[in-house]
């Protein structure tokens, strides 16, 4: 069996010259190797290159830093998840390899090591773990296009909600492509916030469903832009919020609880004189917050929704000035901070 | 001097050491690598220095080296001298002559190996 994923980098760590010279001259046709004298300099390497490394051989007695000590750092930084290590050593204490293996070593070979076993071992680890890396990711983008796939149809149907079609444009999707772009952002703005990445993604999701509450808005027999039609549209956000916490089983479920906070507090602003509470500053919620800056962005530059739709500059221009609402400043700086990126993010 | 007779007269495991790392070439290659490995000598100053942790490590890389090359009769004295060492304990003395001797076999026969 060959070294099905390219020629890959090999770290060779023991103090003895001759012990690394011996593992370097089976293996280099294959591999390319790199060499460390004791624990201290294959931390270096490791650091540096780790995302190159395919294996790491080791020997466990060693100056300054043992095999036992590298293994516990891997563990820490966890290196060890993604490049495996075989222990080479002449230790043959069931102590000691018990003691490897805890630690994460993949593979235990015992001196005098035969050229054959050190090469078809390397081979096996690395193509193992390459294996499993592959797979890893191969989950990943999965997930990720269950993901998009998800938003997608999440945006149809909240065209529906609003408009009565799905032919609408994207919206909801360009809400939540700002909000987990604001939000993954926020922290280097404020220790205040400090959201975690599944904070985001439920946040992201929730934000899809901010105008949920339109389709139980009662728009008929009612002329536009008068002060009972605006009224009456304004209860989206509080119907919206109650037909969420009224499903069952929303106290467990973090999504539902973050959409219907989003729904009640969208239209809420910083200087307290939004609706439907009045509530000011950081007493809305800040995943409401932030979907209230991205839903004023999407609708000043989304021409779908907007017959006077402007630029990205025009619209970021305006929100900073408090022309279109007005905002948690922290969210100002970090749109700010954004801004260029925000285009090429949305539909 | 074949490879053969250069393991015979070391007391050395050849076919063993063939069958491992294949070829006389190879072996040739790193038995001509042996004297340059400073171990003997930090094992004798750590010994006389008093610094059993040094002591231990030099030995052990002794035992590991002569272990891979298969020099067998090196290996097993430098075995027993690593498990003194490894206990803490300085008491070698007894073992250092044949390990000396082992060493100092091992490197004229080299000598003789390139001659």
């Amino acid at each position: 069996m060959r070294n099905v994923l390219g020629k890959g980098k090999i770290l060779i760590v023991d103090d003895s010259e001759m012990n690394r010279s011996i593992l370097s001259d089976i293996l280099s046709d294959e591999y390319e190797i790199m060499e460390a004298s004791d624990g201290l300099q294959a931390m270096e390497l490791l650091n540096k290159y780790s995302s190159s490394i395919s294996l790491v051989l080791l020997d466990i007695v060693m100056p300054r830093m043992d095999g036992f000590s590298v293994l516990s750092k891997m563990n820490e930084s966890h290196l060890i998840e993604t490049i495996p290590v075989i222990i080479i050593s002449s230790e043959n204490a069931s102590l000691y390899v018990e003691r490897a293996y805890e630690l994460g070593a993949l593979d235990y070979i015992q001196r005098p090591f035969d050229t054959l076993v050190v090469r078809q071992r390397s081979l096996n680890t690395i193509n193992l773990s390459g294996r499993q890396k592959l797979l890893a990711a191969t989950g990943e983008d999965q997930l990720s296009k269950n993901e998009a796939d998800m938003s997608t149809i999440v945006n149809l149907l909240m065209n529906l909600v609003e408009f009565g079609s799905i032919d609408h444009g994207y919206h909801a999707e360009n809400v939540r492509a700002i909000t987990e772009l604001i939000l993954s952002n926020i922290g280097a703005v404020s220790f205040k916030y400090k959201p975690t990445p599944s904070d985001i993604q439920n946040v992201g999701i929730a934000s899809m469903l901010h105008d949920i509450g339109m389709c139980a808005v009662n728009k008929s027999g009612l002329k536009p832009d008068t002060d009972e039609a605006i009224a009456e549209l304004q209860k989206h956000t509080v119907l919206g919020a109650e037909m969420l916490e009224k499903l069952k089983g929303k106290e467990d479920n973090t999504l539902l609880r973050r959409a219907a906070e989003i729904c009640r507090y969208h239209h809420e602003r910083w200087d307290g004189k939004g609706y439907p509470e009045g509530l000011k500053g950081d007493s809305i919620p800040i995943a409401a917050q932030v979907v209230a800056v991205a839903d004023t962005y999407d609708r000043l530059v989304n021409k779908r929704l907007n017959k006077r739709a402007v630029s990205h500059d025009e619209a970021i221009t305006k929100i900073m000035n408090g022309e279109c609402g007005a905002f948690n400043p922290v969210l100002m700086i970090v749109l700010k901070s954004i801004a260029d990126s925000l285009p090429a993010k949305l539909k | 001097m074949t490879v053969e007779m250069f393991y015979a007269r070391i007391g050395g495991d050849y076919a063993g050491t063939k069958a491992r790392l294949m070829t006389d070439e190879r072996i040739v290659r790193f038995v001509n690598k042996f004297p340059t490995d400073g171990s003997y000598q930090l094992l004798v100053d750590s010994i006389a220095a008093g610094n059993a942790e040094e002591a231990f490590r030099a030995a052990h890389t002794i035992k590991g080296v002569a272990q891979n090359l298969g020099f067998t009769a090196l290996f097993t004295v430098a075995e027993e001298v690593t498990e003194i060492l490894r206990a803490g304990s300085l008491d070698v003395a007894a073992k250092m002559p044949t390990l000396t001797e082992k060493y100092k076999l091992t490197i004229d026969a080299i000598n003789e190996l390139n001659a």
